[in-house]
């Protein structure tokens, strides 16, 4: 590989009005590290992880995709490089199948016209399902009369269903009980072993001693800790959540 | 798998016998239907005419333009949208027709230019909506008003005659082995409609978009087109609803289908399909248009006054749309 990083951002900026959201972040990830990405309430984490997803389009900034200079200006264009992404509010249609949300916009067909193959899709689907261990009786059952852990698993299955090269998880435990969030881990571990890139952005501290290579800390729209796991304590990292970071061998 | 990574989402949903599962999911459309069932033993009973061949015949005749048009408009209402022009852009399809072909033009130009019309009306509303986040009711009303503004200047007020001998009144006429050509056109439409909303990836993303536009968004979907082609289809359902209608009643007027599009919107939520998109049925929609028609037919056989039947149909549609958010809506 000629590069390191399997994806590197330079000086991300964004704002929404007067409201500086993002005010110049660097974010590189290696591939198969795991990346946490903390921050309090309002720091910048789900801008931050939007625009890595396409879903908002930076004001300024850099974006390297494996070494090369590319620009990410629509979700298309973030899954045709492999980055999937688990939103925070699940982005689920409520009145269409388990099968039919995994592979929303990217159907299986047959013929002309775009006719969905609904053996592959639905084949396919609870092959992904059994592969990561998912209970769910059928994947025909709308996703609207299922619980949030279920929900939950349906948004991480779909995002694991294409070969992602980088997976970026907001929030992926916020909804589940302990059962579920050990799946969830074991599944970061899982995918990073296969040289999946992972940033997880969470609320639950444990997790990120769990999983996490390196945690960023975001303050304000900017990157104010950068350190490997083994730099950090619990009592650290919320020093660093609150704004002070320890200013030791770190950035 | 081994049992360490066998860690199962709990909250398992009960498996279901496949009668009930059936019935839970079309509950609206199975209760449309026994409305239509009863309705339709009520005016057999009370009139001697309404079970008559020659009766069906000629209701299939009259509401296949408006299964054609609520077919279309069950996919805009879908997406959760709305399209009021339909009525207008029916007058102009009309009124276009049976002027050009009075002028002397040629079948098949006037049809192409009819339906290019429909196209157009829908891709200005459709591209004013998706692009431009005006809401679909004032986009569309407004586009209600400038229409018949349009298709009034056409035919300056009166209605205009077709004359000569095109076959494209056939559209409104002929029959093909018994069967009249416009319920064939009807049918064929409202059977790819069906196909489209459900088995393909067309009418996921349209229903998608009605339960969550921004997850489909988000999946990379071009939810802004999808949108517009809704619009489109409505736009050119409603061009040949008019050229049918143009082609039956041998001529065209700028002033038919007044309130046709509250008669469309009623016959699709009626349907089941929810008012506020998310999710649409084709076979609900289909008999939400019957059901209004034999309403209209059976009153009219009954020799009801017809404001009485402005005043009944008034309330079908508040029925509809209140037995709709109330009912079969998706809870939001």
């Amino acid at each position: 590989m000629n590069n390191e990083f399997q994806l590197e951002m330079k000086n991300i900026r964004k704002s929404y009005g007067n409201i500086k959201s993002l005010r110049g972040v660097d974010l590189q990830i290696k591939p198969g590290e795991v990346l946490g990405l903390v921050g309090d309430n309002g720091a910048g984490k789900s801008t931050l992880m939007k625009v890595l997803s396409g879903v908002v389009i930076p004001d300024e900034g850099e974006f390297y995709y494996e070494g090369k200079k590319v620009k990410v200006d629509s979700p298309r264009t973030a899954k045709n490089l492999h980055i999937e992404t688990v939103f925070q509010d699940l982005s689920l249609c409520d009145t269409l199948s388990v099968a039919n949300n995994m592979f929303l916009g990217r159907e299986p067909t047959k013929f002309v016209g775009g006719i969905i193959d609904q053996k592959v899709l639905h084949a396919k689907s609870r092959e992904q399902l059994n592969r990561l261990g998912i209970d769910i009786s059928s994947t025909r059952l709308a996703v609207e009369n299922m619980s949030g852990g279920q929900r939950q698993a349906v948004a991480i299955a779909r995002a694991m269903l294409f070969q992602p090269k980088v997976l970026i998880l907001d929030e992926p435990t916020a909804a589940l009980g302990v059962k579920e969030v050990d799946m969830v881990l074991k599944l970061i571990k899982n995918v990073k072993e296969k040289g999946v890139s992972v940033v997880l952005i969470t609320h639950r501290l444990q997790d990120l001693f769990e999983v996490c290579d390196r945690i960023m800390v975001l303050n304000e729209g900017k990157c104010i800790d950068d350190r490997p796991m083994d730099q950090y304590t619990l009592e650290t990292l919320i020093k660093s959540i609150m704004g002070s970071p320890e200013r030791t061998n770190a950035s | 798998m081994s049992a360490e990574q066998n860690v199962y989402i709990s909250g398992r949903i009960k498996q279901e016998s496949h009668l009930k599962k059936f019935i839970r999911e079309n509950t609206s459309v199975i209760s449309i239907f026994g409305v239509l069932f009863v309705v339709s033993i009520f005016f057999s009973s009370v009139t001697n005419s309404f079970l008559t061949v020659n009766n069906f015949t000629n209701l299939i005749i009259q509401i296949a333009p408006n299964i054609i048009v609520a077919v279309a408009m069950t996919f805009v209402i879908t997406t959760g949208g709305i399209d009021l022009s339909v009525g207008s852009t029916l007058a102009l399809a009309s009124a276009l027709a049976a002027t050009l072909l009075s002028a002397g033009v040629n079948g098949l130009l006037t049809l192409a230019i009819v339906l290019l019309a429909g196209v157009s009306i829908g891709t200005i509303n459709g591209y004013i909506i998706a692009y431009h986040n005006i809401p679909p009711l004032i986009t569309t009303l407004a586009a209600m008003m400038y229409i018949r503004g349009i298709a009034l200047l056409v035919t300056g007020g009166y209605s205009v005659a077709i004359s000569g001998q095109t076959w494209l009144v056939q559209l409104g006429r002929g029959r093909l082995l018994g069967v009249p050509i416009a319920v064939m056109v009807a049918v064929i439409i409202a059977g790819m409609g069906l196909v489209a909303l459900k088995y393909t990836s067309f009418g996921n993303y349209v229903t998608g978009i009605g339960a969550n536009e921004e997850a489909v968004r988000r999946t990379g979907v071009p939810t802004r087109k999808v949108k517009i082609w809704t619009y489109i289809l409505t736009g050119s359902a409603a061009a040949l609803g008019g050229l049918i209608i143009a082609a039956r009643l041998g001529s065209g007027s700028s002033n038919i289908g007044n309130t046709f599009e509250l008669d469309i919107i009623a016959a699709v939520v009626l349907g089941g399909t929810a008012l506020f998109g998310g999710a649409g049925t084709i076979i609900g929609t289909i008999i939400g248009v019957a059901l209004i028609g034999i309403i209209q037919n059976g009153l009219m056989l009954m020799h009801v006054s017809p404001f009485i039947i402005q005043i009944i149909e008034g309330f079908v549609l508040l029925l509809a749309v209140f037995i709709n958010v109330k009912f079969f809506s998706n809870k939001k």
